[in-house]
């Protein structure tokens, strides 16, 4: 069956980076945000990805230079089988602590939204068993159903912004850094890791058809999803005012909500629902993935595929501790990500290092 | 046995469309059109009124033989919106749902109290009502108000409502409040919201005066719904503090950018002959506001206003469209007049309700590179009452409608 072993390319990449990075933009990011940067939200993803893209250029440099391993055996390479483990495992603990949490978060979101009667348990078994089975097919099949959805996201995503438009006012961004300069700087750098799937797709670097696929895609992929993000973010700032955006969980649902199209269509949110629902879908599929590629790697388990069930449930059984959805999203998940932030802005130019030093051995 | 299987699997399909927990069936829906609240001799209680629409009345889909009325209405007492909801279904047996309430009537007595804004606060949290809801401020029990209103050409209340706002609207004498702007105002913290204001009680003034410097209430007017949309109701800080005329609240949109832009009709006074008025639909272009800020000195605002005329009706049938010259007195008359009701609006503000309800606290935000030192700027008490306001008013163009010249009606009464 094997006719192109890699067929995936380019554009699946885009698609896949759009999704799982871009899609920040609708979920309960910007409420992260909001708590201390008010209406300059739009500047912390930028500072966000700033201070990413040094470690992000230094990891692709590396890749490109040692041209045949992927994320987890360039480690291994690089700073040997020990310390690359201890590496290795602390990368794919905070990829799953940052799943576990925004899982949560999603499936809150769609109870409480959507489904306000049913247990939120059963709405996440439910979530999570389609995230399981679909992601079972391989990378192939999320690759080719990530490209072949994207028309229905990009229109949802484009729809929303041309409504939500109407109803923005463009003064509202100012005064333009919000809770201040240095808080939006602040702000930007310790919760840069909430797009810190930047760094752990390279997993993913050798499953192109060319490793060149991937580089392209994954900078067109991140500008179109810093662009996506920014925008989506100011826009919240403009419909909703800086003492109300503290308050509101939900910016993208509830932006759509409030406008209104003439007299017949008054109620309009929930042709939005449905291109969020799938984006929503894809999205845990690409990270859940990602995440047991991590494990997997890390213990050369080379089918993974198997460990999507128990890393998925427990990952669910773990996002269910905190007792609420506040709880979860402005505690737990802050505070993670603080964490977590220092190890991916340093784990890069630690590979440098290593990179470096074993170069100069050599000669 | 692989039939068996397909059937066995397409019958657990079943299963899975017909749902489980949020299953909706819209025969067991009640929606509710308007909530209208009122206050009770108890704090924080407060009386909701829903009005809850029968969907079969006005649709063509169903027989037209139903007897049942267009809508029913209940009222109970509750704390917030949602238990409310909750007791209203102790009598009516189908589930009550929010979302899709369009009007939220509260009475003025409610409004002007303190207990508002606890009640406004738990409309976000309640999911199904939606944001984009409008509010209006009744100048009687906001119960009485839904009881009075019996549109007869309209009978679905839901379009009623919709129509009415949207007529009164058209004519600017009142203003677009849906709950989310109160909530953006409110907590902003720095300028008045402005709500439309309406009563079903008539009480006339007896002059006919300028033709809307009424109140909801005040118009005279025979035969048809008594229902009237007229003027608006001003808070400040989440609580009513006084209520304007249709023609303030007209020049409140003028000057306010954030309102959606529109055309809105007015009269004005025959500069030839001033026992005449002029009517004409005046274009506004999105207003310009300039405001030179400086710190613990006297700031000034410049507004500028532009407006296009379509002048269609000259009862003095004083010949404006041929002569050049009194078009040009025409064109100072009006600019003159708009000038004149804006500042003596603008002075009201500043010094009866030290804030304005024209949003401009927006203007001045990009003045400020953080919002604490905004807040401490402090828009509303400092800047504000003390700022020095020019208004520039221009007309930019004049129309005359469909005739060329107007009859001479001395030669007809020859």
């Amino acid at each position: 069956m094997e006719l192109t072993k890699k067929p995936l390319r380019t554009r699946e990449m885009v698609a896949i980076v759009f999704m799982i990075v871009g899609l920040k933009g609708g979920d309960t990011t910007p409420a992260l945000f909001a708590e201390h940067a008010q209406n300059a939200i739009w500047l912390g993803p930028i500072v966000s990805f700033l201070v990413l893209l040094a470690p992000f250029l230094v990891l692709m440099y590396l890749l490109k230079k040692y041209k045949r391993f992927n994320l987890i055996e360039l480690t291994f390479h690089l700073i040997g089988n020990k310390a690359g483990t201890i590496l290795g495992l602390l990368l794919f603990a905070s990829g799953f602590v940052a799943l576990s949490t925004d899982m949560r978060n999603v499936v809150e979101e769609i109870n409480y939204l959507y489904f306000p009667n049913s247990p939120t348990i059963a709405i996440y078994i439910i979530f999570i068993s389609i995230c399981i089975l679909i992601a079972n097919k391989g990378w192939e099949t999320i690759g080719s159903l990530t490209w072949a959805l994207l028309p229905v996201i990009v229109l949802t995503i484009l729809a929303v912004l041309i409504v939500d438009m109407r109803d923005a006012v463009g003064y509202r961004i100012f005064p333009i850094f919000g809770g201040g300069a240095d808080v939006v700087l602040k702000e930007g750098i310790s919760k840069s890791s909430a797009f810190l799937e930047f760094l752990l797709l390279p997993i993913a670097y050798q499953a192109f058809h060319q490793p060149k696929n991937f580089r392209l895609g994954i900078y067109t992929g991140g500008i179109l999803s810093c662009i996506l993000i920014v925008s989506f973010y100011a826009l919240y700032t403009m419909m909703f005012d800086y003492n109300t955006i503290n308050n509101i969980a939900f910016l993208y649902q509830e932006s759509t909500e409030i406008v209104t199209l003439g007299h017949f269509f008054t109620n309009i949110s929930t042709f939005f629902m449905i291109g969020w629902l799938f984006s929503s879908f894809l999205r845990f599929i690409i990270y859940l993935y990602i995440i047991c590629w991590i494990f997997g790697a890390i213990f050369e388990i080379k089918r993974f595929e198997g460990l999507l069930l128990p890393i998925g449930f427990i990952s669910m059984m773990l996002s269910l501790i905190p007792p609420s959805f506040a709880v979860n999203e402005l505690i737990v998940r802050e505070t993670s990500l603080q964490i977590i932030t220092p190890l991916f802005l340093i784990f890069p130019f630690l590979l440098w290092g290593a990179a470096f030093w074993k170069d100069r051995k050599k000669t | 046995m692989r039939q068996f299987i397909l059937i066995l699997s397409l019958l657990q399909l079943a299963m899975i469309l017909s749902g489980c927990y949020d299953r909706k069936e819209l025969e067991e829906q009640a929606y509710v059109i308007t909530i209208a609240v009122d206050k009770t001799d108890r704090d924080n209680i407060f009386r909701f009124t829903f009005e809850i629409a029968n969907p079969e009345v006005g649709s063509s889909a169903t027989t037209p033989s139903t007897n049942e009325p267009a809508q029913e209405m209940i009222s109970v007492l509750g704390t917030d919106f949602l238990s409310a909801t909750s007791t209203a279904n102790s009598s009516v047996a189908k589930e009550i749902t929010l979302e899709q309430v369009r009007v939220v009537i509260v009475s003025e007595k409610l409004a002007r109290s303190k207990e508002f804004i606890h009640l406004m606060q738990s409309a976000p949290s309640t999911v199904d009502l939606k944001l984009n809801a409008q509010l209006v401020i009744s100048k009687e029990k906001a119960e009485e108000f839904v009881r009075h209103n019996s549109p007869n050409l309209e009978s679905r209340p839901h379009k009623y409502f919709q129509y009415m706002l949207d007529r009164a609207r058209e004519t600017g004498v009142i203003p677009d409040a849906p709950l989310v702007r109160f909530f953006q105002i409110t907590e902003g913290d720095a300028d008045l919201f402005v709500a439309p204001y309406a009563s079903t009680v008539k009480k006339p003034k007896d002059s006919y005066g300028d033709e809307d410097s009424y109140k909801a209430g005040e118009i005279d007017f025979h035969g048809g719904n008594v229902t009237q949309f007229m003027g608006s109701a001003v808070f400040k800080e989440g609580q009513m503090i006084d209520s304007l005329t249709g023609e303030e609240t007209r020049y409140i949109h003028m000057m306010d950018p954030t309102f959606p832009q529109q055309v809105i009709l007015s009269t004005f006074v025959d500069p030839l002959e001033p026992e005449y008025n002029i009517a004409a639909r005046v274009q506004l272009d999105k207003v310009k506001v300039k405001i030179d800020y400086k710190k613990n000195q006297t700031s000034t605002i410049d507004v500028y206003i532009t407006t296009h005329l379509n002048i269609f009706a000259i009862p003095s049938t004083e010949d404006y469209m041929k002569s050049q010259k009194k078009r040009k007195i025409l064109y100072d008359s009006i600019q003159k007049e708009i000038l004149k009701n804006g500042e003596k609006l603008v002075k009201k503000t500043q010094e009866e309700y030290k804030a304005e309800p024209f949003y401009w606290s927006l203007h001045i935000r990009k003045k400020f590179l953080s919002i604490k030192d905004y807040e401490q700027a402090d828009w509303s008490n400092k800047i504000y009452p003390n700022a020095h306001v020019r208004l520039h008013v221009k007309v930019a163009s004049l129309e005359f409608g469909k005739t060329l010249r107007q009859s001479d009606i001395g030669r007809v009464r020859d």
